[in-house]
């Protein structure tokens, strides 16, 4: 910090902190310039780190006077360019907020602050007998602040579903510094006459800053088998993921990883056997060893017949944790591939699987941009990254081409533009093609009524939400 | 910037069965046989059911679960989107008709049980699941203690994923508990193995009806939300006042069926009201088809007046 008016926000971020909790030198902002999306670098002005719910509230009541931009950051895994300073400000980093305060199995729901890694909650659990089901990718390093305000997801949502299905109750500090709860281990309104949890899951860090969660647990499965299957081509493989979809079995995970994320799984330190030159599918049931045991013939009979020729299927943790490993690092080889990349996060109906992959494909190709499919196909939810240099001029404007055309035609075959990433500021210029006058002018009201400077993450979700001091 | 002009339309549902996606969407005032017609030709089916004739707008007005929702979680996890009729007669659409969307605030849970405050539901998408083809409902007694370890052993393992539906059911001072499961035909021998197992290992007595209808409640007078460690003694509770109760055994709810009277809608107040700040601590909820809702605290109405404004701008 410099300039007059940063050594007045230094001056005042101090008043409000304990000492020891404020960033502010170049080399201590640079970690907080970019999200997992990486391209896109925007250095805040300074980095506060609560170390309690207390000091972050004791900031939150000070922080409206800033007259700044404040941004939520959890662990920074986001792939839409969620908690990045895109105006400048402070950005409030909730790592230390990390204790796990409850786990009530005879309720089936814990109580957890926003820092709490994804990871480490699973582990705390399950000793326990009980899960929390979301499992994004960024498992290892995630932190529950941000997968509930991204309404993260994963790879097991087909069955279990993302997070706004699991999250009972949010306690969420405004602007002005109020403490609000909104729900709790009962998962309903409180003392609200309305549901306002609703609005804050997945509201990007937009309206208030979370402190902690309550959330739904269920019993952990007792048996597992995952399967893996090869298909020579997209049409066989989305009527495979249209017979499992129908399935009894209720798969928990039907993922797809196309040739080139194979490929790229098997050139790394992840390599696991996987058969190259075709599109695979991962697919996992789980319950009762009784039950499932009785279920994997016909799986492996239902993947053979939709036409692979090599079905593979395990129950062994060994095997099985390589498949996922190499299927749940595919994010991050992705960047040790290239430079930079974009992966898109949209959601389809599952009959236009293969033409919108085609899509992808084609417009890459002619592009001559790389672009590799990982994703959750029993959702419908696509994942195309897009490699590129954004040092190269002109390579992030044709992925930026490509990506408009791929969301008109995801809004025209009756998709969404995002699943599980949320909209952050990558997405938000695709806002329009979702809502109508009527449902915009809805949308719009939610952040008016909680934060209607936009000084909570601004140019985040919808693009005119500026911040004017 | 925005790189799409503004739309000039919504982009409404229209009526539509999307058999790969299992996603039905069909008028807010279809019935449970609306929906069976259109489901059952592709084997898919809508869970979610409290009652067999009356609108499906009125079931998700009465209550946020179902029996089915031990299983597949609340209606709002299984309604996708909506066509919603604003207080000016202008539709807008809420939600989508995939099964995840973290595309903008989430309108379509915060609408979906408002009552008529901000509108009401004109069309519904439905996300439906594979109809199996075997339905059978296991019904357990025994005393009080046995039927809660019967419930405790039935939640607690892996296989509570596998009951489509786990209920406490109270009734003339008599309570059982009704399991549904849903399944092929091929896997029910193993599910009434484990039910078996389980009245066997609870001291409780087992009955098992194969191949009949999931049993349909109609719509219940009171709702309570509560968790579920404390549902079952809540319901026990309730029943001395009332006709029946029915305890969503995972869900935490109670549904609470009056005896009918001139007076129920005091008869209700008075029920709930001993209950209510135990019930908020919690952070629950309680509604009745009966009563008013809840008047907005002072700082909700602030942020009420905000959306209000654009609930009902012309």
């Amino acid at each position: 910090m410099t300039s007059p008016v940063k050594s007045s926000l230094e001056h005042q971020l101090k008043a409000l902190l304990p000492r020891g909790r404020l960033l502010t030198s170049a080399a201590q902002l640079a970690g907080y310039g970019a999200d997992g999306l990486g391209y896109k670098n925007h250095l805040p002005d300074a980095v506060v780190i609560p170390a309690d719910a207390e000091e972050l509230v004791g900031f939150m009541r000070g922080a409206k006077a800033l007259g700044v931009p404040v941004v939520m950051r959890g662990a920074g895994t986001s792939l839409s360019g969620g908690p990045v300073a895109v105006q400048g400000g402070v950005v409030v980093h909730t790592s230390a907020l990390k204790k796990i305060r409850e786990i009530n199995t005879d309720g089936f729901w814990c109580e957890v602050e926003c820092g709490v890694g994804l990871n480490d909650l699973d582990a705390a659990l399950k000793p326990h007998g009980v899960f929390y089901p979301p499992d994004p990718s960024s498992g290892p390093v995630c932190t529950l602040g941000g997968n509930v305000a991204s309404n993260a997801g994963g790879a097991h949502c087909f069955r279990y579903g993302v997070t706004s299905n699991y999250v009972l109750g949010v306690e969420a500090v405004m602007l002005d510094g109020s403490v609000h709860r909104f729900g709790g281990p009962a998962g309903g309104r409180g003392p609200w006459r309305e549901d306002w949890k609703r609005f804050m899951i997945g509201s990007e860090g937009t309206l208030a800053a979370f402190t902690r969660f309550w959330l739904r647990l269920l019993p952990l499965p007792e048996k597992v088998w995952t399967f893996r299957a090869t298909y020579p081509d997209l049409k066989t493989t989305e009527a495979a993921i249209h017979a499992l979809v129908a399935h009894s079995s209720y798969p928990a995970a039907i993922e797809m990883l196309d040739p080139r994320g194979v490929a790229m799984v098997e050139s790394s330190q992840m390599a696991c056997g996987l058969p190259g030159g075709s599109f695979m599918l991962l697919v996992e049931i789980d319950g009762p060893e009784a039950l499932v045991n009785a279920r994997v013939q016909s799986v492996a009979e239902l993947l053979r017949h939709a036409g692979s020729n090599d079905v593979m299927f395990s129950d062994e943790d060994e095997i099985r944790n390589k498949l996922w490993k190499a299927r749940k690092a595919s994010g991050g080889l992705l960047g040790q591939l290239s430079p930079s990349y974009v992966v898109q996060d949209a959601v389809i109906p599952k009959r236009a699987l293969a033409e919108v992959l085609q899509l992808v494909y084609d417009e890459a190709d002619a592009a001559n941009i790389r672009a590799v499919n990982i994703f959750h196909a029993g959702d419908g939810n696509l994942h195309p990254n897009f490699l590129f240099d954004s040092r190269v001029p002109g390579e992030l404007e044709k992925v930026e081409l490509i990506s408009k055309r791929l969301m008109q035609r995801v809004i025209d075959v009756g998709g969404t533009l995002s699943g599980e990433h949320g909209i952050g500021n990558d997405k938000s210029a695709y806002m329009p093609l979702v809502f109508g006058p009527d449902s915009m002018r809805l949308q719009l009201s939610v952040p008016a009524a909680f934060n209607p400077a936009h000084q909570m993450n601004p140019l985040k979700v919808f693009d005119n939400r500026r911040f004017v001091a | 910037m925005n790189i799409f002009p503004p739309m000039q339309n919504e982009r409404l549902f229209v009526h539509f069965l999307d058999e790969v996606d299992g996603a039905l969407c069909l008028p807010a005032n279809a019935t449970a046989s609306d929906i069976h017609s259109q489901a059952r030709a592709h084997r898919l089916r809508f869970p979610l059911l409290l009652d067999e004739a009356k609108p499906l707008r009125d079931q998700i007005a009465a209550s946020t679960h179902a029996p089915a929702s031990c299983r597949f979680g609340p209606y709002c996890d299984n309604i996708l989107g909506m066509n919603w009729r604003l207080p000016s007669g202008r539709i807008a659409r809420i939600g989508e008709r995939v099964v995840k969307t973290t595309t903008g605030y989430d309108w379509l849970r915060f609408l979906l049980h408002s009552g008529s405050r901000y509108g009401e539901p004109v069309d519904y998408v439905l996300r439906l699941r594979p109809d199996c083809g075997f339905t059978a409902i296991a019904r357990f007694d025994g005393g009080t203690k046995a039927l809660h370890s019967c419930v405790s052993k039935l939640l607690h393992s892996g296989w509570m994923h596998w009951w489509d539906a786990v209920d406490s059911v109270t009734e003339g001072g008599a309570s059982f508990v009704r399991v549904m499961i849903h399944c092929v035909p091929e896997e029910a021998p193993i599910l009434a193995q484990q039910l078996e197992h389980i009245a066997a290992s609870s001291s409780t007595q087992l009955m098992l009806q194969n191949n009949v209808p999931p049993p349909l409640d109609g719509l219940p007078d009171l709702v309570i939300k509560t968790t579920p460690d404390r549902v079952i003694g809540l319901s026990a509770e309730l029943a001395h006042a009332a006709r029946r109760c029915v305890a969503l055994c995972y869900s935490g709810v109670v549904h609470v069926y009056m005896n009918e009277s001139e007076d129920l809608t005091e008869r209700t107040q008075a029920l709930v009201q001993p209950y209510t700040a135990e019930i908020h601590t919690l952070g629950g909820d309680w509604h009745s088809r009966w009563l008013p809702a809840t008047p907005p605290t002072i700082t909700e109405s602030a942020w009420l007046n905000t959306l209000e404004e654009a609930i009902h701008e012309h």
